[in-house]
């Protein structure tokens, strides 16, 4: 760190006495004395991600013999990918699970966050450590509880069997895809109350007198004022559930069974058993570009809506 | 805040709530039960009541380890991400610059980006670069993820006040460092203690990019990991997860509870 | 926080304390960390060997005699499979010794990481039993590079209980058996389940890599998939499983059955008509090993009595160690499925046989997309 305050000392201006053509430089010149505060975390965001993915990109041009890479550049890797249906089923798998996953996210956590924004009037911070808590816990154990819960002898199949309500445990539950979705809704809730809570508790209380005063009754007022003015909130929660999950593959791996795993394993193996890495950097392509279209779609359409209705 | 006639209690949404909180907690709280288990079999029924996990745990030297090693890279992770989130956060607040917004999603890009992405694109960096794998690779992969999460919670604390206070420490001709340092820094601080722990919140459970970039020595998590395959070591790792589970109860109680002390009035927010 | 009421702490001078109260949290972080940045255990961690190793043997056992000599256990990390391991290495992760199996070494020589063995250095070389390194690829120039450890089976481990024989034979039949659809487990590594799926197919090991044989044991590995419940190396999944009755048979190595046997579940680690699948596994030395000395030392405890006694006794893996067998009783050895002269064992055994990297790389990519449906 000595080396930033160093450059933080010589490099802004002391003050509008202290001469050098470098610090009136520097005063006349506003962007560069921002850019050069933002120099440190900007050259080591080029080294951690431009660097890396130009890198990702080369290498899934190149081929695997063996232990050695072919350098020649080729598409092969990319053909691939769109002519095997493995792929394409996988990445759709993939799309379909975190987008199930976010949407039953947000569907379950929007109205606890509701909750909290208006009906909560006293320790709302409490509330909402409350929920962040369960979070402090480890990913993986938190996946691994829900082994137990979904499990063939688990929680919920010998409560069901205990109460007489089935003979046999219920299959479904572990080992595919539904299991998944459950365990990432589970684990990403709190990613998803507090931007939908803060978008909530940011809509002014007026604006629901007004409409009240007006005449609207709760659910209209809702539909018109509420839900619209946070659909921020919501947009940002979405995606911030849907991106991360897509890349999962300990989720999958653990509770997915064979029809429940994603891309995201078929990746990770071309770099570990597998041992062809080009066409796992091409799988990784793949993967970024699918979700960023996804996202944008996404983005583009939500702010429609929101245009629509407000 | 003045709550009025729009906000009657809702009796259909106070039972949502409670569900809700029971959802996120059950699968959470059998984490501690199971440790207090005498079976190596993670099922119902329960067995004997037994603290030997916990004894087990005290003598499992390599899973020590990864917890000091878990902690080193949170440590460093979290100290180096929130000074980066700082300065940035500093730049795009205070100066106008052309190509702000792009420089900022840039920034941000970590956020969009699946954690595998990062994982394999460098290790390949790293490999072709011939840099052996260490905690210090995992740690700047983790200082990668952060850095935005940093910026995030620091901008608003930038934005927030006011920077004529800066201006006026200069013209009283202090330095810039100690403007910052006696000026903009205490203001910050409770911005600089979330990012912290944000940061290292963030470090010390992630997985996905430590199990690529990390060498020899696992952090915690890869070694849970390479324990889950094992019915005899894995109640010692739950052991250890309620453990931390409890601390972090403490740490984040122990936090609200400070904010709060000697605070004429209560707001929401923060960390 | 509230920004204003924090602005007055700056104007009216309050804020060291305040600032210092806030920083008591710092403290209080610094504290849980101390202890662990200053452990001995960190500074120790450079000084000791370290033993690259499938999970589950990074145990301290192992280690009986290196123990003794340098007070603590080497350094240890664990793979969940060799071509993983291997890869590890070949992108920069530095060990001293680790743990192919005996089809994995001549690649692993190939990679030229790895150094053949003084066995000058290994006082209890003389115990070795000589069959298991004089298996194929082992030798070159008539060096060992691999210094054999443990050996055992990969076959199906089913529940006497619920597995209906109808007085057949047992045999890899039982895992593609459709009155079990959905309670069948397999191995996820093709390194194990390829194979035996090669064996059922009734292709020879010779003819593994040829074109008509790589298809016969791929088409009846999609054969079996629908009636698969899940696909894993965790054992702790499969033995779960298997004691819960949610799966009544599934391809397992030694140790799954006999720690459900002792566990009292009724499992039996059957001996297919077809012949089950047989590994010798064992300790390769890196050629620029870091504590070249202290590599030798830990090879040579695994290859102890006494870490051979920990091996067959509590997890039924053959060891390499002819007197390590002494230890037991026949009736042991016997409900172990073990026997006191192992070469006969051997003998029966399908052994693997080396292959080339590229076959790995197409089994791998091949049973990767027939466990996920293609």
């Amino acid at each position: 760190m000595t080396d930033n305050t160093a450059t933080l000392r010589s490099t802004l201006p002391r003050s509008t006495k202290s001469g050098g053509w470098l610090s009136s430089l520097l005063m006349r010149f506003e962007a560069l004395r921002g850019y050069l505060l933002l120099s440190p975390t900007l050259l080591i965001m080029i080294i951690g991600i431009c660097v890396p993915l130009f890198i990702l990109v080369g290498m899934s041009l190149w081929t695997q013999h063996g232990f050695e890479f072919d350098k020649s550049l080729t598409l092969a890797n990319y053909f691939n990918v769109a002519e095997q249906p493995i792929y394409k089923a996988l990445l759709a798998r993939s799309i379909l699970i975190s987008g199930g996953c976010a949407l039953a996210t947000v569907i379950l956590s929007y109205p606890m966050a509701y909750f909290v924004a208006f009906h909560v009037h006293r320790h709302k911070m409490v509330w909402i450590i409350l929920m962040t808590l369960p979070f402090w816990t480890s990913y993986l154990l938190r996946v691994f509880s829900w082994k137990i819960i979904l499990g063939y002898n688990g929680v919920i199949n010998s409560g069901l069997i205990g109460m007489g309500l089935i003979d046999q445990p219920l299959e479904f539950l572990l080992y595919s895809p539904l299991a998944v979705v459950i365990t990432l809704t589970h684990a990403w809730s709190a990613f998803a109350i507090l931007p939908i809570y803060v978008s909530l508790e940011k809509i002014d209380r007026s604006l629901l007198e007004a409409a009240t005063d007006l005449g609207d009754g709760p659910v209209r007022r809702f539909f018109r004022i509420t839900f619209p003015m946070s659909l921020p909130g919501v947009i940002a929660a979405a995606l911030i559930i849907f991106i991360p999950t897509v890349g999962d593959y300990i989720t999958p791996t653990l509770l997915g069974g064979p029809d429940g795993i994603m891309l995201a394993n078929l990746i990770s193996a071309q770099f570990g058993k597998v041992n062809d890495w080009p066409m796992g950097a091409a799988l990784a392509i793949a993967l970024m570009v699918t979700v960023a279209l996804f996202s944008v779609v996404f983005v583009i359409i939500s702010r429609k809506v929101t245009e629509r209705i407000t | 805040m003045s709550m009025s006639y729009i906000n009657r209690p809702n009796r259909p949404l106070h039972v949502y709530a409670l569900l809700y909180l029971a959802f996120l907690y059950v699968p959470v709280l059998f984490l501690p039960l199971f440790s207090f288990n005498d079976s190596i079999f993670i099922a119902f029924p329960l067995k004997e009541f037994t603290f030997k996990w916990y004894e087990v745990m005290f003598n499992n030297e390599p899973m020590l380890a990864a917890l000091a090693n878990s902690v080193k890279v949170g440590v460093v992770t979290s100290i180096v991400a929130t000074f980066l989130g700082i300065f940035a956060a500093k730049a795009v607040t205070r100066y106008r610059m052309p190509g702000r917004g792009p420089v900022v999603a840039f920034i941000m890009l970590p956020l969009v980006i699946p954690g595998i992405i990062f994982g394999v694109s460098l290790l390949i960096l790293l490999s072709e670069l011939g840099v052996r794998l260490s905690l210090y690779t995992v740690t700047l992969g983790h200082i990668i993820v952060c850095v935005p999460f940093a910026m995030v919670t620091m901008i608003p604390r930038f934005e927030g006040f006011d920077a004529s206070i800066e201006e006026a420490s200069s013209d009283l001709g202090e330095n810039m460092w100690w403007t910052f340092w006696r000026v903009t820094f205490p203001v910050v601080f409770p911005g600089i203690i979330a990012s912290f722990l944000l940061c290292f919140t963030i470090s010390f459970d992630e997985f996905i990019i430590a199990f690529f970039l990390s060498g020899t020595e696992p952090t915690l998590p890869i070694y849970m990991w390479s324990q889950l395959r094992f019915p005899d070591k894995l109640p010692g790792v739950l052991a250890l997860g309620s453990i931390i589970l409890m601390v972090s109860f403490v740490v984040v109680f122990a936090a609200h509870w400070i904010r709060n002390r000697g605070m004429p009035y209560k707001r929401v927010g923060g960390v | 926080m509230d920004v204003v009421d924090q602005l007055h702490a700056v104007k009216s001078g309050k804020l060291s304390r305040r600032a210092f109260s806030k920083s008591l949290l710092g403290v209080g972080v610094g504290i849980v960390a101390m202890p662990y940045m200053s452990r001995p255990a960190g500074a120790a961690a450079a000084d000791q060997a370290t033993y690259f190793t499938w999970g589950g043997y990074d145990d301290p056992a192992l280690f009986g005699e290196y123990i003794k000599k340098y007070g603590e256990a080497p350094n240890l990390a664990t793979f969940g499979g060799s071509e993983e391991a291997l890869t590890k290495m070949r992108s920069g992760f530095m060990v001293d010794v680790s743990h192919p199996c005996n089809a994995d070494v001549p690649r692993w020589i190939a990679s030229g990481l790895f150094q053949p063995l003084d066995t000058d250095k290994l006082s209890n070389w003389g115990d070795v039993i000589p069959e298991l390194y004089q298996l194929d690829g082992i030798m070159v120039n008539g060096q060992p590079y691999m210094a054999p450890f443990d050996w055992g089976q990969t076959s199906v481990t089913y529940r006497t209980d619920l597995f209906d024989l109808e007085g057949k034979e047992e045999s890899w039949g039982m895992l593609w058996d459709e009155r079990y659809k959905g309670r069948l487990a397999v191995l996820a590594s093709a390194g194990d389940a390829w194979w035996c799926g090669a064996i059922y197919a009734g292709v020879d090991f010779k003819d593994i890599s040829s074109k008509v044989g790589f298809e016969k044991t791929a088409e009846l590995m999609r054969k079996q998939r629908p009636l698969i419940r899940t696909y894993t190396d965790d054992e702790t999944t499969l033995e779960q499983a298997l004691a819960s009755g949610e799966i009544v048979a599934a391809m397992t190595w030694n140790s799954s059955a006999v720690k459900l046997k002792t566990a009292g579940v009724k499992v039996k680690f059957a001996n297919p008509k077809e012949g089950a699948l047989t590994w010798v596994c064992g300790a390769m030395i890196r050629k620029d090993a870091p504590q070249m000395d202290k590599a030798y030392d830990i090879v040579n405890s695994m290859l102890s009595v006494e870490t051979g006694k920990w091996l067959i006794g509590e997890n039924g893996y053959g060891h390499s160690n002819v007197k390590s067998f002494a230890q037991f009783t026949d009736k042991q050895l016997d409900e172990l499925g073990l026997n006191r002269n192992p070469a006969e064992v051997l003998s029966t055994g399908k052994f693997m046989s080396p292959q080339s990297q590229e076959f790995e790389t197409s089994m791998n990519q091949e049973f990767e997309k027939i466990k996920a449906g293609f």
